[in-house]
């Protein structure tokens, strides 16, 4: 063969690849994904006033959503399925969130794209985390100290926003530092939990619910105390104690229903908003309107009357979705958190080692225990309570924490495969070495 | 770490649960009550797609326009006053004065929330304003007219709240429902909204009062079902029946001696129906009453109905005795009174009450068409034939004569319902009844507040619609 011939058909064999790199399920998946978001936030710029907004985010959101999902997972291995998830929520928070600030004067669009830059960073960050610090048992004392401090800090220095004292002021933006600890709670569980030693972990976490009790902040308190139980349910299997966990998280609850009036009306509220429609019923009257306003294919994007519901781009940012969306679309994200949980549990159940395997499942546990107390509350299924729509909720804390818990469970997922890749190697070596004669294996 | 993989997926079943109920809760709720969010006086959705979409045109049953929009947007009804008065709380606005009327509860029919992609694309090509659906309904204007000039013109009303629902007891078409005071809504003044009266609040519907006497049609049906010498056995009337530290008495302080069942039906005796009461119980007269809908959580496809209440609580004999006279918090809207009437006048089938006769698109395709249902079955035909011969009777030489029409077996129910307004006793008059005829499948309840006696005050004016529909047959 000639060397032209030769290069003509490595040539044709680069293309072959590269065609078939081009139809290979995660590129589809994500092109699919970036030309949504790109042809929404066009669409949202081109109806009415030009705004340099909706061009910038209609190119920084599909670059994020490239960045994180294709061209992060070459430096280590990764689960492309659970990154392509958590990236469309974020940037569907960005969407719904920019579509209602045209007309209002806000730019949370704008805020919360950073914000998403900067959960990006955080996932790194909590990637070589797990990839790469080994020195746990010393760091896990500073882990515990500085999760401690940062959480009694709203208490000292803090500011109430909507009953709760749980944010500090740094330099002009707020922080919620509970979102924070909830990386720390989760290295701390984890770690004692593989260690099999019951009191750290116990009274960390007791200790940081007595915080946030403190701090009011009841939503949060219960997604800390679901996951510790769920966690310690996993790592020993203890059911007796298990059931005494939910018992006396079920005693608390009624306890604080008896104690607090603000809890007494929150569950009134849930069993009948509608003759508190005047005060406090309001918002889930306004969020359960919007849910229904929208139908089943939703009102448009950009359309609709979102700003009617109190804090629309937070707690209630759902309802806002299913009436722009429609409730089949609202079914469909819903799916998609199911998704995250099943990845996020075959991640854990591959884990070779114990530290891992609690770190994964603490990581989805938690993610789906918010999920759930939001969405069911913004259903009306259970009562409402104020926390935030993992990945989509405008805030920059809550993204940072939610996209270290994708950190968190990706970098578990690159252990795993290094640890395929080291199995298969081995093995190999192994099946060359049995193939060597007898001789020289001896020699 | 296998059993730890193990416990990894029971979790995971959980989460995974906790997710399929609240998406399985969500699309339950919202397809159940969806409608009834949407159509809620406090929604004010409307504003924001007032300026993209011209809304359908409402029709009555004879094809009569009542409502459509005019070339400035504008909604506009019936030009004659009177006409788009008596429809008011039937149609209902999109402005939050009237809740769950036809205007905002099928919004999304008229305001082409309905309207398919493709429809939406070639409007959005075309560059043509989107148009609703149109609805027709199966009342009445005429009849709904004809409603507030008898409410108008009977001295012992005229000025009073009322309501009156007048519906085909053969197939649920709701013919008519007026709620009043009325006003007129291209012209809502100060006077209409700050009214002691509450002019927009639609009474027929929303508006729970004691039935009084008319639930004497429940008892009645109970004591035939619990009773077994129910139509022979005798009670004693007094006048006034000692129970616990308190009197029974009657009307009037009437004394009707010794009374049978039907007598009593027909003279309205409350000793004798309190007696019946304590006799069967009150978990036997509680069933009865479920059985003809009370208690129950009303989800009608076309309309919100307040729900009726049988009392739970608090029972003892003299409450337990008063609920079989309809007092002691038992509570029922003129729609649901008009529901029972009508069970019985059709073999004890009570069919769901229905506004939408026909939503049509804009470009002719039939988007829904009347379809009738059975609610409940309320009680056996046999009862039921039995209590039409009461209601007949009553009719006849009873409580409820001034109802009677020439021409036309009338049989109904009055009601005095003593009930109270901010503190003061006042008494209701109540009608409820039907025409015994396959020409004239109707039911009627009217209900006149603080009216006093039902027999001289409702009943006359269920005797003008009764006129009315004779004389204006092939409704």
């Amino acid at each position: 063969m000639s060397r032209k011939a030769q290069a003509r058909a490595e040539a044709r064999a680069r293309a072959r690849s590269q065609r078939q790199k081009r139809r290979r399920p995660d590129y589809m998946l994500v092109s699919a994904i970036m030309l949504f978001f790109f042809s929404a936030f066009l669409l949202i710029a081109l109806n009415g006033e030009l705004e340099w907004q909706g061009f910038a985010l209609a190119v920084i959101v599909p670059v994020l959503i490239y960045l994180s999902t294709m061209w992060l997972p070459r430096f280590f291995p990764a689960d492309k399925l659970l990154l392509a998830i958590a990236n469309f929520l974020c940037a569907l928070g960005v969407l719904v969130l920019y579509s209602t600030d045209r007309g209002a004067g806000t730019s949370r669009g704008m805020q919360q794209a950073v914000y998403y830059g900067a959960g990006i960073i955080a996932m790194l960050v909590c990637i070589f985390v797990v990839r790469y610090i080994k020195r746990w048992r010393f760091l896990m004392k500073v882990v515990m100290m500085g999760a401690a401090a940062l959480l009694v800090l709203p208490l000292a220095i803090g500011t109430e926003q909507n009953g709760a004292t749980n944010w500090i002021n740094l330099g002009g933006t707020s922080v919620q530092p509970s979102e924070i600890v909830k990386l720390a709670l989760l290295l701390v569980l984890s770690w004692y939990m593989s260690h099999r030693s019951f009191w750290p972990w116990f009274l960390f976490a007791m200790f940081a619910l007595l915080v946030l009790m403190l701090q009011r902040d009841l939503g949060t308190a219960l997604i800390y105390y679901a996951t510790a139980l769920f966690l310690f349910y996993a790592s020993t299997g203890n059911l007796p104690l298990t059931g005494l966990g939910v018992l006396g998280g079920g005693g608390a609850a009624v306890a604080g229903y008896m104690m607090f009036a603000h809890v007494k009306k929150r569950v009134a509220i849930w069993r009948n908003p509608w003759i508190y429609y005047e005060t406090s019923g309001y918002q889930i009257v306004q969020t359960l309107m919007a849910i229904a306003s929208g139908g089943l294919f939703g009102v448009g994007l950009g359309l609709g009357a979102p700003r009617v519901i109190p804090v629309y781009f937070t707690d209630c940012i759902f309802a806002v979705i299913c009436e722009q969306f429609g409730v089949i679309f609202g079914a469909l994200v819903l799916a998609m958190y199911i998704i995250l949980i099943l990845r996020g549990v075959s991640i854990a159940s591959a884990a070779r080692q114990s530290f891992h395997a609690l770190l994964a499942m603490g990581a989805t546990v938690m993610l789906g225990v918010q999920t759930f107390v939001i969405i069911g509350g913004v259903l009306k299924l259970i009562p409402l309570t104020g926390v935030t729509m993992p990945f989509v909720s405008y805030g920059g804390t809550s993204l940072v924490s939610c996209m270290g818990l994708i950190g968190l469970i990706q970098g578990v997922a690159s252990v795993n495969q290094d640890d395929l890749a080291y199995d298969y190697e081995i093995s190999h070596s192994l099946q060359e070495a049995a193939m060597l004669p007898e001789a020289d294996r001896e020699g | 770490m296998k059993q730890q993989r193990l416990r990894f997926r029971v979790l995971a079943a959980l989460l995974v649960g906790l997710m399929l109920l609240s998406g399985t809760y969500g699309i339950y709720s919202v397809t159940a009550y969806g409608n009834r969010w949407v159509g809620s006086a406090r929604n004010t959705r409307f504003r924001s797609v007032k300026n993209s979409v011209i809304p359908g045109d409402i029709l009555d049953r004879n094809g009569v326009v009542v409502a459509t929009t005019n070339e400035n947007g504008e909604r506009v009804y019936q030009s004659n006053i009177l006409s788009r008065s008596s429809m008011v709380h039937l149609l209902g606005d999109t402005e939050g004065n009237v809740a769950n009327g036809v205007e905002s509860f099928q919004a999304s029919y008229l305001w082409g929330f309905e309207t398919g992609l493709s429809e939406r694309v070639t409007a959005l090509l075309q560059n043509q304003t989107r148009k609703g659906d149109n609805i027709t309904i199966t009342a009445d204007s005429k009849l709904c007219t004809e409603i507030v000039n008898l409410f108008r013109n009977g001295e012992k009303t005229r000025g009073k709240c009322g309501a009156v629902v007048v519906m085909n007891y053969k197939t649920g078409e709701v013919l008519a429902l007026v709620s009043l005071p009325v006003y007129d809504p291209t012209n809502i003044t100060e006077q209409v909204k700050t009214s002691e009266q509450h002019p927009f609040w639609n009474r027929a519907l929303q508006g729970t009062l004691p039935p009084g006497s008319t639930f004497k049609i429940v008892t009645a049906a109970a004591a035939l079902s619990n009773l077994a010498d129910a139509q022979t056995r005798v009670f004693t009337c007094t006048g006034a029946t000692q129970v616990m530290d308190h009197v029974i008495h009657d009307y009037g302080m009437a004394q009707h001696g010794e009374v049978g069942l039907a007598r009593a039906f027909r003279v309205s005796c409350n000793n004798a129906f309190a007696q019946a009461a304590l006799l069967m119980g009150d978990a036997a007269l509680r069933k009865t009453a479920e059985d003809f809908g009370f208690n129950d959580n009303f989800l009608f496809r076309d309309l919100v109905v307040e729900n009726s209440v049988y009392p739970t609580k608090n029972r003892n004999n003299f409450e337990i005795a008063w609920s079989g006279a309809g007092q002691s918090q038992v509570a029922a809207t003129p729609m649901h009174m008009c529901m029972i009437a009508a069970a019985i006048a059709n073999d004890g089938v009570m069919m769901e009450p229905r506004l939408l006769s026909r939503v049509e698109s804009p470009a002719g395709a039939v988007r829904l068409k009347y379809s009738q249902k059975v609610y409940r079955t309320a009680c056996t035909p046999e009862a039921a034939q039995i209590l039409d011969g009461y209601m007949k009777d009553v009719v006849k030489s009873g409580t409820g004569t001034r109802a009677k029409v020439d021409g036309l077996t009338i049989a109904g129910k009055t009601g005095s319902a003593e009930g109270s307004n901010n503190g003061r006793d006042v008494t209701h008059a109540w009608f409820v009844g039907y025409i015994d005829s396959d020409r004239y499948p109707y039911a009627v309840s009217v209900v006149v507040e603080e009216g006093g006696s039902g027999g001289s005050v409702a009943a006359p004016v269920a005797q003008g619609i009764f006129t009315y529909l004779r004389d204006n047959a092939g409704l």
